[in-house]
Formats: structure tokens, C-alpha cells, sequence
């Protein structure tokens, strides 16, 4: 490679990196739970992103794909050493969403909550905030959360968040139902706290 | 088809096309439903079920309130250590 092709090469990943630096370190801040090493944990992911750069076979394609090497490095020095207790197992997640789960799903969600769900109240969803959201994402297992963020947050296509997870499109969108399920029970936990559930809709619903 | 409550809570039984929908939704949403003849399924039954309807609407506005939400900004110290890290390559 001509020293002038380097140059071309750098100018277009240091742009490249620019365009999804914000998004980088808030997910390496919501990783590590501290900036310091959020700070950190993204510059191993731009040196090992430019190191492996040649295998990046779609230039379009570069933020899920720096995405995946931020989270896997993640994964295999930053979790080690704060022996953060994961909230759920990869292995065991579902990668299907047949019928039969999905009924089974719902049934083990509480009547009162399923009620609600069916009609929330508007005035409540209308005062959701976007932070008070993200709040309540913090309390789902790692993997759904994840996931919502990349997504609804991040703003990835199924197959880009596919890509930076390491999964199929189909666990995907198989952990989005999941995933919003177990949001919108947060909500309504949150909605009982702030007294926005309605004692007649528990009421009709038992 | 008639507008229905999503569960029987009497019995725990959910309506299958409610099943369908909420196997459906959250792509729907998010515009990853490609299929043409589920899409317009599902698009039938939201216009015909008001609890699968209000649901839907309910996602998509969490969704607007998580595309909003503030997002935590890189300290300047970051943006120039990944700046003088990328003019060292």
C-alpha cells in the first residue's frame, strides 16, 4: 500500500469512527457502568477495528461491525475483571418464537398487567419520558436489553444488530418480544408506583 | 373479523390472531416486516382488534420517547485521545 493510499485509507476511518463515536461510548458506558473505562474500552475497539480493517468486506456496513468488536472485547477482558453478575444466560435464550412461547409469554405475565397492557391509559404514555424508558430498560436481562438499544436506541436494522450480537436475525426478533414484554411490565410497575394505574382497571381485570 | 379483548382472563386463553400479531408487532413497528402477505395481516387485524391496536400505538410511541432520549456524550478528552490514537496508525 502506497503511502498515499494509507492516508485515504486513515482519512476515511478516522471519519468513519467520528460518525459513530457517541454512539460507541454510550454503549461501552452502559457496559462498564463507568467512563473511565468506557473511554478505555473504546479505544481498544477503534485500534482493533483499524488493525482488522482489511476484513471488513462491506465499508457500509462498518458500524455493526465496529459495534461487534467493541462488545466482544467487552466480553472478554472488561467482564472478567469486574465480575459483573449477568442477569441472564446467553445459552439459554431462545432463538425460535413459536406460537407455543409466545402464549407461554403472556400467560405468565400477571392478568392485572395484561390488562393494562391491552388498553394503557393514555395520559400515562403520553408522560413517559425517554430517560424515565431507559430506566426501566436497566432492570431486563443483559441480552434483551441489549438488544431494545441497538435497535430503538441505536437505531440498527434486525440484521445489523444481528451482526453486532453475534446472533441470527430471527433471535433478533425473537428477543424484541421478549425484550419490549418485559419493558412494558417495568412501565407498568412504574405506572402502579406513581399511582397512574387505575384502581378500577386491576379491579376489572381480577 | 370482530373486535375482541386480548385474553379471556377467565380461562387464560389467548385469541391466536392476537398470538400472531404480537409474533408480529415489535417488526412491524420497527419496519422489519418484509413479507408482504403478513404484513397485510397483521395490518388487517390492528385495524379490526382495539387492545392489539392501542398496544401497537403504545410501542410506537415508546419507541419515539427511546429515539429521543438523551444519550451520553463523549467527554472531549475521548474525542481527542481517539483523534491523536488514529493519527499514531
Amino acid at each position: 500500500m502506497t503511502d498515499n493510499e494509507k492516508q485515504q485509507r486513515k482519512a476515511w476511518f478516522s471519519q468513519a469512527v467520528d460518525d459513530c463515536m457517541s454512539s460507541l461510548y454510550a454503549m461501552a458506558l452502559r457496559l462498564t457502568n463507568n467512563s473511565a473505562d468506557a473511554e478505555d474500552l473504546v479505544a481498544e475497539a477503534v485500534t482493533k477495528a483499524w488493525k482488522s480493517l482489511h476484513l471488513l468486506e462491506q465499508p457500509d456496513r462498518f458500524r455493526p461491525w465496529i459495534y461487534a468488536i467493541q462488545r466482544n472485547l467487552y466480553i472478554s477482558q472488561y467482564r472478567k475483571k469486574q465480575a459483573r453478575p449477568d442477569t441472564s444466560s446467553y445459552d439459554a435464550l431462545s432463538d425460535g418464537c413459536s406460537d407455543g412461547e409466545i402464549a407461554a409469554l403472556l400467560i405468565e405475565q400477571p392478568d392485572e398487567f395484561l390488562s393494562w397492557w391491552a388498553n394503557p391509559e393514555e395520559a400515562f404514555v403520553n408522560g413517559l419520558l425517554g430517560d424515565e424508558i431507559v430506566k426501566a430498560l436497566d432492570a431486563i436481562p443483559e441480552a434483551y436489553r441489549e438488544t431494545v438499544i441497538l435497535v430503538n436506541l441505536e437505531g440498527l436494522a434486525y440484521d445489523e444488530a444481528a451482526e453486532a450480537l453475534g446472533v441470527s436475525p430471527g433471535t433478533i426478533r425473537s428477543r424484541m418480544n421478549r425484550g419490549r414484554t418485559l419493558l412494558q411490565k417495568q412501565l407498568w410497575l412504574h405506572a402502579i408506583d406513581a399511582g397512574l394505574v387505575s384502581q378500577d382497571s386491576i379491579m376489572e381485570s381480577t | 373479523m370482530k373486535k375482541h379483548d386480548h385474553t379471556d382472563h377467565q380461562s387464560g386463553i389467548i385469541d391466536s390472531d392476537c398470538l400472531e400479531a404480537f409474533d408480529h408487532v415489535y417488526a412491524y413497528i420497527n419496519g422489519e416486516l418484509h413479507d408482504e402477505e403478513t404484513k397485510a395481516k397483521i395490518e388487517h387485524h390492528l385495524s379490526h382488534c382495539k387492545s392489539c391496536y392501542s398496544r401497537a400505538e403504545m410501542e410506537r410511541k415508546i419507541n419515539d420517547r427511546l429515539k429521543a432520549a438523551q444519550k451520553p456524550s463523549p467527554p472531549k478528552q475521548m474525542k481527542k485521545r481517539l483523534k491523536d490514537l488514529i493519527d499514531g496508525f
